[in-house]
């Protein structure tokens, strides 16, 4: 899939594509509104990552005229500017998120993703897991023809892990996601502990659940 | 024990007299001492004038009489007579001239008693001796007293009703002036000083008065409202400023950490290393998020149009929070009574408010604690508090509470000091009334009032 970032923050910009590219995203840049309508116009992305601040002009301006030039694409306004407005105006002229500056790269694809299963009507068949297979549509996890209940936030904690595979996650950064702004490290990661606790005692009445691994002093990762 | 966070010192205006209330008392009270002194005076100081006026009436007629003898010789009055005596009709007075035996003495006054046809009066009596044709003469006129006094009780009314009224009249117009003269000062009160609220929003216009020391008071107060403003201004638009500037080296630092993250082949070691630093960038990622949410509050950047109904909002608060109960074991009640739906609120903010509250009351709590929602309505204001059983506030400390980055409780959970002042920032946005009761060692109260429900 082709990306578009929008961003006049080259160190940013390329943190972005470093991450994106590993997920086979290819990458474009653009540094100002300018350049970035040029492209649009030219190529055609199935993302744009649009931050607001740009010098020459302001992000939504860019978004009006981009959405006309290419409705189809994806986009995610990237903003330092966390104003209210900012957001309901985004997502009135067509943005299809919002993520707050900073922002954690894992959380931008996982919104990704989610945009690609919505928007690109991604057929999205069971993902295996072990000898269990997860449904992200109807948010539940089989194991043969057994359905295993899991909480709203077990679920999210396991689908987020799953998406991010074979990568160590903190606990801050499950926190994070799974508490967003409220997350709190001192006391989230207790808890997020105890959550893996309870996913592995759910699945494991049904078969091993050695793929989900707890790294010493980080975190989790699942190895599949 | 409880204290009001505004600590303010403009709540106290009960305590304390006004000035003018202070002038009136005193403008009266120092009149009437003087009315009071005259009276006292009076009657001795109307005696004292009658009594030099007799006296200089005396002389006058003695006067009159030597000048007599002079012209037309004693025998004018003695007519061959050893003596002469002469009195008027109701015997107020009397003259009697006689030969005197007795060397000469000064003339004297004084008051003694005489004879006069029978009956025995008092009088005022002048005593002169002279010579006249040889022989030496004793002249004696006298005034009866109560001749003399007969006038001293209506000089004295009369004298006592023209002085009450001149102080009656200075009284009204000392009264009337006062109020004039300070009436600019009782403008600068209630226009500058009565029910300002920091940031000064009112529109201040200078006080009109021709006194120098108003002019300056006011020139002076508006001046110092100006600078505070201006340097309030400068503060906020610094915290908006650098904490949106902080946002994208944070950003940056962020997806470096987790792009190493996942470099394939890294050591544990490393791992570790790259955990912390991404706990570190978190931590600031927290306080400059804080900072810039109170300073996106103090600019009024949020709708206040939502209604609230806080059952709802606590319910959401703890599907945020209810997992953190268990680590310390808490006990948590709700007890709300009243099904009030809040008017003219912004939900996100109002939600934020109770997650800091109870998210304290969790942190500074005591294992096995409790905590306590519940709400009460007195005086047409609903008021709700949050109540725990945690290491509470000195009473050192209760008034910082609110400030910035303050961090009382040195306990490890402690977070970033800025949980409070945003609750604060929230309740004076809304204005809502937010009060702290506490004691160490037993717990902390917060309650939040909500005017005009």
């Amino acid at each position: 899939m082709k990306v578009l970032i929008v961003e006049d923050e080259r160190t940013l910009a390329l943190e972005i594509e470093a991450f994106l590219k590993k997920e086979s995203y290819i990458c474009d840049f653009a540094r100002n509104a300018n350049e970035a309508l040029q492209k649009v116009g030219i190529n055609e992305y199935d993302f744009v990552l649009l931050d607001l601040g740009l010098p020459d002009q302001d992000g939504l301006l860019v978004l009006k005229e981009a959405k006309k030039l290419n409705p189809d694409t994806a986009y995610i306004i990237l903003t330092a500017r966390g104003k209210l407005e900012d957001r309901i105006k985004g997502l009135d002229l067509g943005a299809d998120d919002y993520l707050p500056k900073p922002f954690s790269l894992l959380e931008l694809q996982s919104r990704m993703q989610a945009i690609s299963r919505r928007k690109f009507g991604f057929n999205v068949e069971l993902i295996p897991l072990g000898e269990f297979k997860l449904d992200l549509q109807k948010r539940l996890v089989w194991c043969q023809q057994n359905e295993i209940a899991l909480s709203r936030k077990e679920f999210d904690l396991l689908s987020y892990l799953v998406l991010h595979k074979n990568r160590p996650l903190t606990r801050m950064q499950l926190s994070e996601h799974i508490w967003g702004n409220f997350a709190d490290d001192d006391f989230d990661s207790n808890y997020i502990d105890a959550h893996i606790k309870n996913i592995r005692k759910k699945l494991g009445a049904f078969a091993e659940t050695d793929w989900l691994e707890t790294m010493r002093g980080i975190g989790y990762k699942i190895r599949i | 024990m409880a204290r009001n966070n505004e600590g303010n010192w403009l709540q106290n205006k009960n305590i304390g007299v006004k000035l003018l209330t202070k002038l009136t008392f005193f403008i009266t009270l120092s009149k009437l001492a003087i009315v009071a002194l005259f009276v006292l005076l009076l009657p001795y100081l109307v005696e004292r004038i009658a009594s030099e006026y007799t006296n200089y009436y005396l002389r006058q007629q003695k006067q009159k009489v030597l000048q007599i003898t002079k012209l037309k010789g004693i025998d004018f009055y003695l007519q061959g007579d050893e003596s002469y005596g002469s009195y008027t009709m109701l015997k107020e007075e009397y003259i009697a001239l006689e030969p005197s035996y007795y060397p000469f003495k000064k003339d004297t006054i004084e008051t003694a008693r005489r004879i006069v046809e029978q009956d025995t009066l008092s009088y005022r009596i002048l005593k002169h001796n002279f010579k006249a044709k040889n022989k030496k003469y004793l002249l004696e006129i006298g005034k009866s007293t109560s001749s003399i006094n007969q006038y001293n009780h209506p000089l004295q009314r009369i004298a006592l009703f023209v002085l009450i009224g001149l102080i009656a009249l200075t009284i009204v117009v000392d009264l009337v002036f006062t109020r004039i003269f300070l009436k600019p000062l009782g403008l600068i009160i209630k226009d500058k000083l009565i029910d300002q609220k920091f940031p000064f929003s009112k529109q201040l216009v200078p006080i009109k008065t021709s006194t120098y020391d108003f002019k300056y008071l006011d020139s002076v107060i508006s001046n110092l409202m100006l600078q505070i403003n201006v340097a309030f201004e400068k503060e906020r638009e610094f915290t908006a400023n650098a904490s949106h500037e902080l946002l994208t080296p944070i950003s940056i630092l962020q997806t470096k950490i987790e792009n190493m993250m996942i470099e394939v082949g890294l050591a544990e070691k490393n791992h570790h290393q790259l955990a912390e630093m991404m706990r570190t960038v978190n931590r600031l990622k927290k306080i400059v998020n804080s900072l810039m949410l109170i300073s996106r509050i103090e600019n009024k950047q949020f709708d206040k149009k939502d209604e609230v109904l806080l059952n709802n909002l606590i319910a959401e608060v703890m599907e945020e929070l209810a997992h953190r109960l268990t680590d310390n074991s808490l006990k948590f009640t709700i007890q709300l009574t009243h099904q009030v739906c809040l008017k003219n609120l912004n939900h996100d903010l109002l939600f934020q408010l109770f997650y800091n509250l109870i998210n304290n009351a969790i942190r500074y709590n005591k294992p096995k604690g409790e905590i306590l929602i519940s709400d009460a309505i007195s005086k047409g204001y609903y008021t709700i508090s949050v109540k725990d059983t945690g290491y509470g506030i000195s009473q050192k400390d209760l008034p910082l509470i609110f400030n910035r980055f303050k961090r009382i409780n040195k306990v490890e959970t402690a977070g970033y000091g800025l949980g409070l002042a945003i609750v604060k920032s929230i309740a004076d946005y809304h204005h809502l009334k937010l009060t702290v009761n506490s004691e160490e060692n037993i717990g902390t109260t917060f309650t939040i009032v909500f005017p005009n429900i």
